[in-house]
């Protein structure tokens, strides 16, 4: 019988879980992947052989999941997708989901883990197969082995750029251009952050060695704002603009590419979160992250969470996160462990390299102006620029949540992961408002976090 | 707008068409609302305009007429909110429903209400996915639907550009009322005169109500709607148990439900419809969504492996005898109550508009209202007139 | 790096794979970027996310529509369809 749940297999859930079951409480580690890693140690099935190519640190990551594999007392649930949760009277009930046949799990000690995917900005073309996220396209490599494509422009902002960028030379594609939004010298407004994070630093130059042997040279200011397809209907060019400090336009270049992977960062997952109840707020970066405590507790008692749902900051950050999450929901149960002072250090370290990246990396609101009354917002259910505005100026829309009522932005199958946040902001530059706290909410609020057969839904208890 | 000749508290589907049927009389009208349009109980709505679930009453007539309104209004505003007539399918599969649907069928073919009545056969030919246990079932020729945030916002809209005023975000903070008429309503942020106040907040009417010395008797009841993926057309007209008829007046707080199943212009497919006695409750009951889900199922068993996507809530107004209220308030001249439709408020707001602006300016109109006058709760609250 | 060792068909057209890849990896590596057309404005659509989250990649498997395919392990046998609109 396991005393703590744990939603998430990265790094974040593989730190809680080692934590957790060393503390003395036996563990049940979910995860809706077909293998434990998360995003961020993505590997493919055994017979793809040695992987450590496509990765700066795999040891850490093996090391973590063959820990977690080896110990009795963490029993895995992989394969498993969580489509409903709702907490009540000190209860988490679990609905899950795994080969087509429901599960209901309830536990009174919960740590959420369930990570973040990539943020992106609709720009015209966006739609067009073969524009595709950084994420994507590394997925594609460490998990499948495939090459998304020949010719490749890697483009948005982060530091995440970089492997993505990496990966693809060293499966033998070409990065054709890699363009990062914002200016390098934004590093400078956080300048002794690096300097204490020099693993940051060396994983850095990891990816820039690949790249310089390239003969690549990463562009500053510099972004992706529109994409053209050939004959045959995917992507062809897209069109490169040097950008100003606030991302508008100044001139434009185009290049020929079959792939270009753009992302702006990350979105915290928070769905699971918040359909428990526990207490979001609005990160810097605009992202709703799930609010936590100084032990990684939730607003809920007994419901913790770690990694990249209570802020965007990396791996590092969220093992850190994770341990003393594992350590705390021990505690809960009644193990007779502390969190050491060693812990906090560390996650404080962590912690002020993730804001040295909301500061270096900010997406800035002249991204708006790329995009023209038939570029696309919400994917799923096709909604244009010119829809949103309509449901605005003549339908008298004043916040998102009307306006994804009148459009149906938003209410595709993938329930707003993907426009929600690019519709807020959309929304509020229409109003000539800034986007609210409760609109921000609002874009996340997703009680049914997977799609469920009826027939599924109608057998359940 | 200054000096408006009437105040429609509430942009729901109902404030929208009271507010149309006054200033296409003529009247200067402001709209207000404390958050968006459409964002009660209207924004929950599915979309029903039925006659089929009526039996011959005073709710039947005014039901006829709205439907038959519903089309005009359409017309009159240029359509923009999937305004369809694709008729209503009633079933029933117990001998006892059978009989029941039977009589009633009749009894509205007598009141001016189009049925046909369908075999087994019948049944398969225009609902080829229905389950093989249907044996009987009752077309509904008149029964329609449509998308009511979009036709509230539409019908808004058109307000506006016939003069009217809408001002989103102001919450109502008193009714002012002065030798028992009304003079006019507050704000936070101003102060309206103004001698006509129109009650159109549907499941807080009661609220209002209190705010000016009155009583209205308007409860909540809560509806959960199921959401599909968007799939290819397999359900054609909107379907539901007869059930439903009887759950529509029963008096029971439990959870009462029976399938109502209908497709989407945009490929969903809408489930319902539940209804409970459990005050302003808003979370997610998962129980509820699998008792649809089974209920759905029966009737069409293809919607097996068909996927939920999202499911929603609302809080349906309803009076003690299960009737809206429409008229002037028993206590205080001048404020009048559009509110109390229990689920049916989509389709009956039109015709409620036209009885509320007829009254309002004294002209006659295609029904006496009296049956829906909120002078009829024996309960009044002090006055101080 | 292993040899192709399953096969599947895309639209009738044979499609190599590697245990172990979805079925949206072997379609990309055998160029097929297209895997579907919306149900608004027949619009083709691909590979966009490729972690499951945007459900852009659907595509037809063995008859059952909205499979998203960058989560679906290609499998000897398993007939893939491009998904038109909802439907196959």
């Amino acid at each position: 019988m396991h005393n703590v749940v744990i939603v998430g297999a990265g790094p974040a859930g593989l730190s809680a879980a080692i934590a957790a079951a060393a503390a003395g409480a036996p563990v049940l580690l979910i995860d809706s992947n077909p293998r434990l890693g998360g995003q961020y140690w993505r590997l493919p099935a055994d017979n793809f052989g040695d992987q450590h190519d496509q990765h700066f640190d795999l040891d850490t990551g093996l090391l973590l999941i063959n820990a977690v594999k080896d110990r009795k007392e963490i029993e895995i649930y992989i394969g498993a997708q969580i489509w409903s949760a709702t907490h009540k009277d000190g209860i988490n009930t679990l609905r899950v989901l795994h080969n087509g046949v429901e599960k209901i799990i309830n536990t009174g000690n919960l740590i959420l883990c369930t990570g973040a995917y990539d943020r992106t900005l609709p720009f015209p073309g966006w739609d067009i197969p073969g524009v595709m996220t950084p994420g994507g396209v590394q997925s594609l490599l460490k998990g499948h082995g495939v090459l998304a494509g020949k010719r490749v422009v890697v483009a948005g902002s982060g530091p995440f750029l970089l492997p993505v960028a990496a990966g693809v030379i060293k499966a033998g594609g070409e990065v054709v251009d890699l363009l990062e939004a914002n200016k390098s010298y934004r590093w400078l407004l956080s300048p002794f952050v690096l300097l204490e994070n020099m693993s940051k630093l060396k994983e850095a130059f990891f990816y820039i060695k690949t790249i310089s042997e390239a003969k690549l040279r990463a562009r500053f200011g510099q972004a992706v704002v529109a994409a053209h397809k050939g004959s045959d209907g995917s992507l062809e060019s897209v069109d490169i603009a040097t950008i100003g400090r606030k991302f508008k336009i100044k001139r434009i270049r185009n290049v020929k590419c079959n792939v270009a992977a753009v992302g702006w960062g990350f979105t915290a997952d928070t769905s699971l979160a918040g359909a428990l109840g526990c207490k979001q707020s609005v990160a810097k970066d605009g992202g709703v992250v799930v609010v936590a405590d100084q032990d990684q507790q939730s607003s809920i008692p007994g419901i913790f969470v770690a990694g990249e749902i209570t802020g965007i900051g990396g791996s590092e950050l969220s093992m850190a996160e994770g341990v003393i999450a594992g350590i705390s929901a021990a505690k809960f149960v009644g193990c007779k462990v502390e969190v050491l002072k060693a812990h906090r250090k560390r996650r404080a370290k962590k912690q002020r390299f993730a804001n040295a990246l909301i500061k270096s990396y900010p997406v800035k609101a002249g991204w708006i102006s790329w995009l023209n009354g038939q570029t696309v917002v919400c994917r799923c259910e096709e909604v244009t620029v010119e829809n949103l505005k309509f449901a605005i100026d003549e339908l008298g829309a004043t916040d998102s949540r009307t306006a994804k009522l009148l459009t149906r932005c938003g209410m595709g199958l993938c329930q707003g992961r993907v426009c929600g946040r690019s519709v807020v902001d959309l929304v509020a530059a229409e109003l000539n408002i800034a986007p609210s706290d409760t609109d921000r909410f609002s874009a996340v609020n997703r009680p049914i976090i997977s799609p469920i057969p009826l027939g599924v839904l109608a057998k359940g208890e | 707008m200054k000096n408006p000749d009437a105040i429609v508290i509430g942009a729901g589907l109902v404030g929208a068409c009271t507010a149309l049927s006054l200033v296409n009389a003529g009247l200067r009208v402001l709209v207000l609302d404390r958050g968006p349009v459409a964002s009660g109980t209207t924004g929950a709505g599915e979309g029903n305009i039925l006659v089929s679930d009526k039996e011959p009453s005073a709710e039947l007539t005014l039901a006829l007429r709205s439907r038959d309104a519903w089309f005009e209004l359409n017309t009159d505003i240029g359509g923009g909110f999937e305004l369809e007539d694709k008729g209503g399918v009633v079933v029933s599969r117990s001998e006892k429903g059978i009989a029941d649907l039977k009589k009633l069928s009749a009894l509205q073919a007598q009141n001016g209400i189009q049925v046909v009545e369908l075999d087994a056969k019948g049944v398969k030919a225009i609902e080829p996915h229905i389950s093989n246990s249907v044996e009987y079932a009752v077309l509904y020729p008149q029964d329609a639907q449509c998308q009511p945030m979009l036709a509230a916002a539409q019908i808004m809209r058109a307000v506006k550009k016939r003069g009217g005023a809408f001002i989103q975000g102001e919450n109502v903070k008193s009714i002012n009322v002065k030798s028992g008429k009304i003079v006019g309503l507050s704000t936070e942020k101003n102060t309206y005169a103004c001698p006509v106040v129109i009650n159109a907040t549907g499941t807080w009417a009661g609220e209002i109500a209190k705010m000016a010395g009155s009583y209205l008797p308007i409860m909540p009841r809560r509806g959960f709607i199921l959401v599909t993926a968007p799939v290819p057309k397999i359900i054609h007209h909107k379907v539901y148990d007869a059930d439903y008829v009887a759950n529509v007046a029963s008096s029971d707080a439990d959870l009462q439900s029976s399938a109502v199943v209908e497709g989407t212009e945009s490929g969903t497919i809408l489930i319902g419809a539940s209804r409970e006695r459990v005050g302003f409750k808003s979370d997610l009951d998962v129980a509820v969504l699998r008792q649809l889900a089974r209920q759905a199922m029966s009737l069409f068993p293809i919607l097996s492996n068909i996927a939920l996507l999202r499911a929603y809530r609302g809080f349906r107004p309803y009076a003690p005898d299960h009737l809206p209220v429409i008229g002037e308030d028993a206590n205080v001249q001048g404020l009048w109550h559009a509110a109390g439709h229990e689920g049916a408020g989509i389709g009956l707001a039109p015709a409620t508009g036209e009885l509320i602006a007829a009254q309002i300016t004294s002209r006659k109109t295609f029904m006496d209202p009296t049956p829906f006058s909120p002078k009829r709760f024996k309960e009044t609250s002090n006055v101080a007139i | 790096m292993s040899q192709f060792n399953i096969e599947f068909t895309f639209d009738g057209e044979k499609i190599n794979a590697i245990t172990g890849q979805s079925v949206a990896a072997a379609l990309l590596a055998a160029d097929h970027r297209s895997l579907r057309k919306t149900r608004f404005n027949n619009k083709e659509r691909g590979v966009f996310c490729g972690i499951g989250v945007c459900f852009d990649c659907l595509v037809v498997i063995d008859g059952i529509t909205n499979q998203r395919a960058c989560l679906i392990e290609a499998k000897p046998g398993m007939k893939v369809q491009a998904q038109v609109g909802s439907d196959a």
